[in-house]
């Protein structure tokens, strides 16, 4: 369906309201300081498809304290890394582990020609996540 | 909204939309030009002065001007055209075509489609500056070919391809010369009377005039035939029928006239402003001019700027400068499609033509305009840069 005046105030591309605000804002993004105790780092996707992702997680115990991300990629991809390190704040590795690609899309409100952006952010989760469970 | 997207369409001119006014109001011109009566006469006479006018920016004669739908149909009409009234492809008989990888979408679609017919295609490729040299078209010459096909000034790019040198060198050899020129009228000085090309594609929306309105230049003395694509009545001496839209012709007719009387304005203030706007964005690092840069000797179009900027991903880019209209050569909305293929035509790796912006300026444009684009994209690419992962400064 064609996108009303409104809409295009809203969300001129028509990535959805969920994605073009935290593609705007990008809260959580950036990276902690490098030595920092207790962070877990996970990236995902490759240059030449034009999308990665990098996650990191800063815990206190078994709950992550904060989060960050980076990401090059277009704004699905942005916002999807967003989601995460906000998603991610308090919850134990267990809970991490139950994300799935659906669940984000969900969230997101990812049509299906973007569902490689979704993918990619469980991906750089379950990076980071193997970090977590075999630190170096 | 800053709009810099007038290689893709133009608003009208107000004197245009004038001039357009008493063809379409419900008590105005509305006789068909092909009527013989009182307003038919009337729009025959709008038509007629149409003609001359677009005609005279070009250097051609009005009876050399054929009206169509836009560039797109010119296009059409020139190549299936040409080669049918000729009697080809006929079994049999072995047909070539030149034209280049960086023509426009309407010349490449048409010339795939004539291969299908049998026609043997010849797409040249540019160099890096996206220049296909008259020595490289003469050298894909072979005793079959028929007719090539060149562009004037890419519309992604804005390079400026040697016609006038060309041009005598296929008279010569008896082959015809086509040439879009959608994005070089009211750009470039245009004088068929002195460059012998035979056919030259013409659109009114990217010169101030109404969209679904266009020409073709066929050449009267040496007469480059046609064989219509579109059959009727027998308009425009039997090359394209179809009642002739008279406001959308008076529009065209008026925007070349306003392009002629003011081209040397137009041209100093739409070079102004790309080059203003190229001297700020040099600024940045890991900034790629694509095309000629005027540094080599090349010519380029006054109205049109593109770059390629380095550790960013262009749909991401495009979609951070939501208050400019500017093309993208990103692939927006598939995982699958491919970056632009003029820029990679030129050699451009798929990261750098995916992140390029198509900056394109008009009468409109001001220089507070390209300051406020120049600050905006220094801010959104170094905001993609710092959110990158890759990017190392």
């Amino acid at each position: 369906m064609p996108m009303t005046f409104e809409d295009q105030e809203a969300d001129p591309f028509g990535y959805g309201t969920r994605v073009w605000t935290l593609f705007n804002e990008a809260p959580r993004a950036g990276e902690f300081p490098e030595g920092e105790p207790a962070v877990v780092t996970g990236q995902a996707g490759t240059p030449a498809a034009r999308s990665v992702l990098r996650v990191q997680l800063k815990f206190d115990g078994d709950c992550v304290a904060d989060a960050r991300f980076r990401a090059y990629g277009c704004p699905t991809s942005i916002a999807v890394g967003a989601w995460l390190a906000e998603w991610a704040q308090g919850k134990s590795v267990a809970e991490l582990a139950t994300l799935t690609m659906k669940q984000l899309r969900d969230a997101l409100e990812i049509p299906d020609d973007r569902a490689h952006c979704a993918m990619l952010g469980e991906d750089a989760l379950k990076a980071a996540l193997k970090v977590a469970h075999h630190p170096s | 909204m800053i709009y810099l997207d007038y290689a893709a369409s133009t608003p009208l001119d107000e004197r245009v939309f004038e001039a357009m006014l008493p063809y379409l109001r419900p008590d105005g011109f509305h006789g068909n030009p092909a009527s013989t009566h009182g307003p038919g006469f009337k729009a025959r006479g709008a038509v007629e002065r149409a003609r001359a006018q677009v005609a005279a920016l070009i250097g051609a004669e009005a009876s050399e001007i054929i009206w169509t739908s836009g560039a797109t149909e010119s296009n059409n009409l020139a190549l299936k055209g040409a080669l049918e009234f000729r009697g080809m492809p006929r079994a049999g008989r072995a047909v070539h075509v030149v034209t280049s990888r960086t023509e426009h979408k309407c010349v490449l679609d048409t010339c795939r489609q004539l291969e299908t017919q049998g026609v043997s295609v010849t797409y040249l490729k540019p160099d890096a500056f996206g220049i296909v040299s008259p020595e490289q078209v003469m050298a894909a010459i072979t005793p079959n070919t028929c007719l090539l096909s060149l562009m004037w000034v890419n519309n992604e790019i804005g390079v400026v391809q040697d016609i006038e040198r060309l041009a005598p060198s296929l008279r010569e050899r008896g082959i015809l010369f086509h040439v879009d020129a959608a994005q070089a009228a009211g750009k470039l000085k245009i004088d068929l009377q002195s460059v012998p090309i035979d056919l030259l594609s013409l659109s009114a929306h990217k010169i101030y005039g109404p969209k679904g309105a266009g020409a073709l230049f066929v050449r009267r003395k040496p007469r480059a035939r046609l064989a219509p694509q579109m059959h009727g009545g027998g308009h425009e001496q039997g090359m394209r029928s179809g009642t002739l839209a008279t406001h959308q012709i008076v529009g065209m007719g008026a925007a070349f006239e306003v392009a002629k009387a003011d081209f040397d304005a137009d041209v100093a203030h739409l070079s102004g402003l790309r080059d203003a706007l190229w001297s700020h964005l040099q600024t940045l690092v890991g900034v790629h001019r694509n095309g000629p840069d005027g540094s080599t000797g090349q010519r380029t179009a006054p109205h049109l700027l593109n770059l390629s900027f380095e550790g960013v991903e262009g749909e991401a880019l495009r979609a951070s400068l939501p208050e400019i209209a500017v093309s993208s050569g990103s692939a927006c909305s598939s995982a699958t499609a491919e970056p632009s293929y003029v820029l990679r035509a030129l050699g451009r790796d798929d990261e750098l033509a995916n992140a390029s912006l198509r900056f394109s300026f008009g009468r409109h444009t001001t220089r507070a305009d390209i300051d406020t684009v120049a600050a905006k994209v220094i801010q959104q690419v170094g905001w993609l840069r710092e959110l990158s992962p890759l990017w190392k400064s």
